[in-house]
């Protein structure tokens, strides 16, 4: 496979130099499967099979790409892409600073997040997976939603720089569940990822779902009503802040641009809590790493917040070379971060439930539809769904409808944290738009802030 | 080709398909262009083409797709081997409601099509406007336009063919500065089209220069306006703001695979029911919403969609009750028989794929607010005693029922006993749809009303882009929480 992969892009890259060109050529190919649930029935069962290429030249301070999906049994046509960027890019107006073209310094060939066993699962397997979640949960009134979505993608990279090419292949997997009331509305769900098939645990998601379905068809239901609360956020909650955390707030390019609440005196200050540390860490398979960023750089891991200090901005390298920083490695298509556990150790739902407290506790599983409010405040909103809990001081639990929030990043990773799990899991943070890009969060598994501001809660599911 | 195509698609109903239909893009090109602070940081071309066959097998669809033609029985088998599997799981199986086998074809009008246009024409457009933009109070400035054109050739086993040519133009202006309080603000044109046509005469030099002159003024009032007070107020919304309510809360809210729990485990349901349709007071007898996939100078028309169902021109909230919903052959059958009565007639020709490699999904068209009789935009002020004027979208968060919602938008102006009083900055509202709906007290007339285009809604799983379009007045909402 890499063979046939690496010689195309070589050809290719003799094309280029044969017409004198400087140039790059990014390799994207995915395998992808997906079988979709709703109402209890699969409502989709679909595979795409699909080859982009992405080629960008370069003429002193001007750029130009021309990006293709191909049938790389056809060389002319992606020739011709050659050929058309060529002649876009004596159009483009020059820059303001010079762009740098990948130096691909050695020949990589990372297998590291491929799993051989994962890749090759079948329809089969995706059905046993779900009707094995789903077992005894469904009746005439609550129904099964939910996604089964693998696949492999392959990418590679060449430049006319060097000769050497870096080829990447991983494997993932995407599962989420929903169980919901077809009446009452309210709904369910539980998540997994996995990168190998070893991290498949449909038994886990059962359990969860069944913790949660049980608390739902028999708990009391209320409107919540508005006010500050001690808030346990789940890992999917949480996982997503994070995702909104690194896009707006310590990128060297936003932050250059204005968009960010984060600025450079604020390097090496403390600006949230001692208990919050966050790493981009490619070491960790789980989050579906590659070894070198798009330009040839390698990945390292590389701190963000340190015990609540922020530690550094990352660079990708066209803001790098805009603004003169240096690049860090991060022309990524995806970061993978890893935020540290705490100390209280609590692995799983039910320990959650079951655990002492001396107040109320509103547990939001997941966050929907969040967006930046603010971005010069760090201000976010969102709503919560799939499962929200309000964990009584009594030991009892009752059943919250939907809540809003609109918190500052500060409010939530700030000193109002109270405790973080110590026990991490994985959050698929994977979206399908466009090419696939398996991305992924390592992190505890649950967060407890106190003071978060109810700003809406709904009068029904 | 087509007779290929054709071919597998009686191969795969002689294996014992019920339906299968194939889309064949020759070609999809886009051109995409972005100046930023006067450099061109993106000067993008791309192409592909491909196949997308779906199946329908003992009620289960499956569906397959692939860049590499060489082989279009793979495609039809694998899309007919995942039918199969899914037919392992059925509890409603799918129908398809009654359709004409159309021979047809559709060219969306454009006077001159970009990818005529010299690619120096393009650059020099972004310059013109860049220049435009660079004034004082201005740290940031982006000019982006992008082109597309492709070509769809809709085959079905019904004995359908259908070819549709559609070109598009999505330009784009932003200038951000930063305010008297250190954040960050901005103000933006989305380019409601100019004309009836969406080819690159719509890139008229004049408008988006006034357009650009427009937008640098009003950041520059941001800059040293007040932020918005923590109120309950009316809220006078533009058409900049709009037709995002309008998207959010109707579009959305009104797709009925939403409604029949198909987009549960992603995008979310409705709070919507299907017992509601013809008897649910939506909004005050001002608002009337029609799907009108017949509008001509936006991309929410596209002649026929992925089923092969002519666009139509539909009611779907009728002086505040709801009438109707966005809708595919698929789910109109399964909603008339959950609901034991014909609330649709057939299907609203709503279904549409982003790509080749995507399947067709309930998507929105043009969903357009009728204009009122409420005056222009002055007289709505004039009989307004504490109100704020919002315009521009900045955030949008709905819940997952799109029962509630809050939306942060670039620009406000206070409203006191029937006057402008000034720039507001940080302007946020939020509401319950129903609530919000009910309490719309003034629709401004034809001269208020403006088609806004959408060329980003995200919606389905595996993920779909789309593009569409919201033609919307001058509205007004009383007692409405902002600032917060």
């Amino acid at each position: 496979m890499e063979k046939n992969v690496i010689s195309l892009l070589k050809e290719l890259r003799a094309y280029a130099l044969q017409k004198g060109l400087q140039a790059a050529i990014f390799y994207h190919e995915e395998d992808s499967y997906l079988m979709r649930f709703a109402n209890s029935a699969i409502s989709l069962n679909t595979n795409e099979h699909l080859i982009r290429l992405e080629i960008t030249v370069y003429e002193d301070k001007k750029r130009a790409t021309y990006s293709m999906i191909a049938d790389p049994e056809k060389l002319e046509p992606i020739k011709k892409g050659i050929d058309i960027a060529a002649e876009i890019v004596k159009h483009a107006q020059p820059l303001s600073y010079t762009p740098t073209l990948p130096y691909y310094e050695r020949d990589v060939i990372d297998m590291q997040a491929f799993d051989p066993f994962l890749a090759s699962l079948t329809n089969a397997d995706r059905l046993a997976y779900f009707n094995q979640v789903a077992q005894g949960l469904e009746s005439d009134e609550v129904k099964l939603s939910g996604i089964f979505s693998n696949g492999i993608t392959t990418t590679a990279q060449i430049s006319t720089t060097s000769e050497h090419t870096q080829y990447f292949a991983c494997t993932d997997a995407q599962i989420e569940v929903v169980l919901a009331h077809q009446q009452l509305k309210w709904e369910v769900n539980a998540q997994q990822s996995a990168q190998a098939k070893t991290d498949l645990s449909p038994d886990q998601l059962h359990n969860d779902l069944a913790l949660m379905l049980d608390h739902y068809q028999h708990d009391q239901a209320l409107q919540l009503p508005l006010g500050k609360y001690t808030v346990v956020f789940g890992s999917a909650a949480l996982g997503d802040l994070l995702d909104f955390l690194a896009m707006v707030g310590p990128n060297g390019g936003n932050m250059k641009r204005g968009y960010s609440f984060l600025n450079e005196e604020k390097l090496g200050q403390r600006v949230f809590s001692s208990l919050f540390t966050l790493i981009d860490n490619p070491e960790r398979r789980e989050t579906f790493p590659l070894s070198y960023d798009l330009m040839g750089i390698p990945r390292k891991a590389f701190p963000l917040f340190e015990d609540g200090i922020f530690k550094a901005f990352y660079w990708e390298q066209d803001d790098a070379d805009e603004f003169g920083a240096t690049p860090t490695g991060h022309t990524v298509d995806h970061l993978n971060l890893a935020m540290a556990g705490g100390e209280y150790s609590l692995p799983g739902l039910e320990e959650l439930l079951a655990m002492p407290r001396d107040e109320d506790i509103l547990y939001i599983p997941y966050l929907h539809y969040m967006n930046i409010v603010n971005p010069s405040k760090g201000m976010i909103t969102g709503s919560s769904r799939f499962g929200n809990l309000l964990l009584k001081k009594d030991g009892s639990i009752q059943v919250p409808y939907n809540v809003r929030i609109t918190q500052t990043f500060e409010d939530l990773f700030g000193e109002n944290v109270e405790w973080l799990a110590q026990e991490q899991t994985v959050h698929n943070t994977s979206s399908s738009y466009g090419k696939r890009n398996p991305s992924a969060i390592l992190l505890p598994r649950f967060m407890c802030v106190r003071g978060i501001d109810i700003s809406h809660s709904n009068s029904s599911y | 080709m087509e007779r290929e195509l054709k071919q597998f698609i009686d191969q795969t109903m002689a294996k014992g398909a019920t339906y299968v239909d194939a889309r064949w893009y020759p070609f999809e090109e886009s051109n995409s262009l972005v100046m930023w602070n006067g450099n061109l940081k993106a000067l993008n071309a791309s192409s592909e083409s491909g196949v997308g066959v779906r199946v329908l097998y003992r009620g289960a669809w499956g569906f397959s797709a692939s860049s590499s033609i060489g082989n279009l029985g793979d495609i039809f088998d694998k899309a007919y081997d995942n039918a199969r599997v899914a037919a392992e799981r059925v509890t409603f199986p799918v129908r398809l409601a009654e359709k004409d086998a159309l021979q047809a074809s559709f060219s969306s009008p454009n006077a001159i099509d970009p990818f005529a246009v010299p690619m120096a024409d393009k650059v020099a457009f972004l310059q013109q406007m860049d220049a435009a933009l660079n004034q004082p109070g201005v740290i940031q400035r982006i000019t982006a336009v992008e082109f597309v054109k492709k070509k769809i050739i809709f085959l079905d086993s019904e004995g359908s063919q259908i070819e549709k040519t559609i070109i598009d133009v999505f330009p784009m202006l932003m200038v951000m500065g930063v305010d008297k309080d250190g954040g960050m603000q901005r103000r933006k044109f989305g380019a409601g089209r100019l004309g009836k046509t969406r080819g690159w005469e719509t890139l008229d030099t004049e408008f988006f220069t006034a357009q650009a002159e427009r937008i640098t003024r009003e950041l520059n009032e941001l800059l040293v306006a007040e932020d918005c007070p923590k109120d309950r107020r009316s809220v006078i919304l533009l058409p900049g703001i709009m037709f995002l309510q309008t998207h959010e809360t109707i579009g959305h809210a009104l797709e009925l695979d939403r409604i029949l729990g198909y987009e549960l485990a992603f995008a979310g349901g409705s709070f919507v029911r299907l017992e509601d349709f013809g008897k649910l007071r939506y909004g005050t007898p001002k608002l009337t919403v029609r799907a009108d996939a017949t509008l001509e100078n936006s991309p929410g028309s596209f002649g026929y969609d992925d089923d092969g169902v002519p666009a139509q021109n539909n009611l779907l909230i009728d002086k505040g009750i709801l009438v109707g919903a966005i809708t595919g052959r698929q789910m109109v059958e399964e909603a008339n028989a959950k609901a034991r009565r014909q609330i649709f007639e057939g299907s609203s020709g709503a279904n549409r794929a982003t790509s080749f490699y995507r399947v067709p999904i309930e998507r929105m068209t043009n969903i357009n607010i009728d204009p009122g009789a409420d005056g222009d935009l002055d007289d709505i002020v004039k009989n307004t005693e504490r109100g704020v004027i919002l315009d521009g979208d900045k955030s949008w968060s709905i819940g997952s029922n799109r029962e509630q919602f809050h939306f942060a938008t670039e620009i406000g102006w206070l409203v006191e006993d029937g006057e402008v009083k000034g720039v507001l900055k940080n302007t946020t509202y939020k509401g319950e749809t129903l609530k919000f709906y009910n309490s719309l007290t003034a629709v401004g007339d034809e001269r208020t009303w403006q088609v806004e285009y959408v060329n980003n809604c995200g919606k389905g799983q595996p993920n779909q882009i789309m593009q569409l379009g919201h033609g919307v007045p001058v509205c007004r909402f009383d007692d409405v929480t902002v600032g917060e």
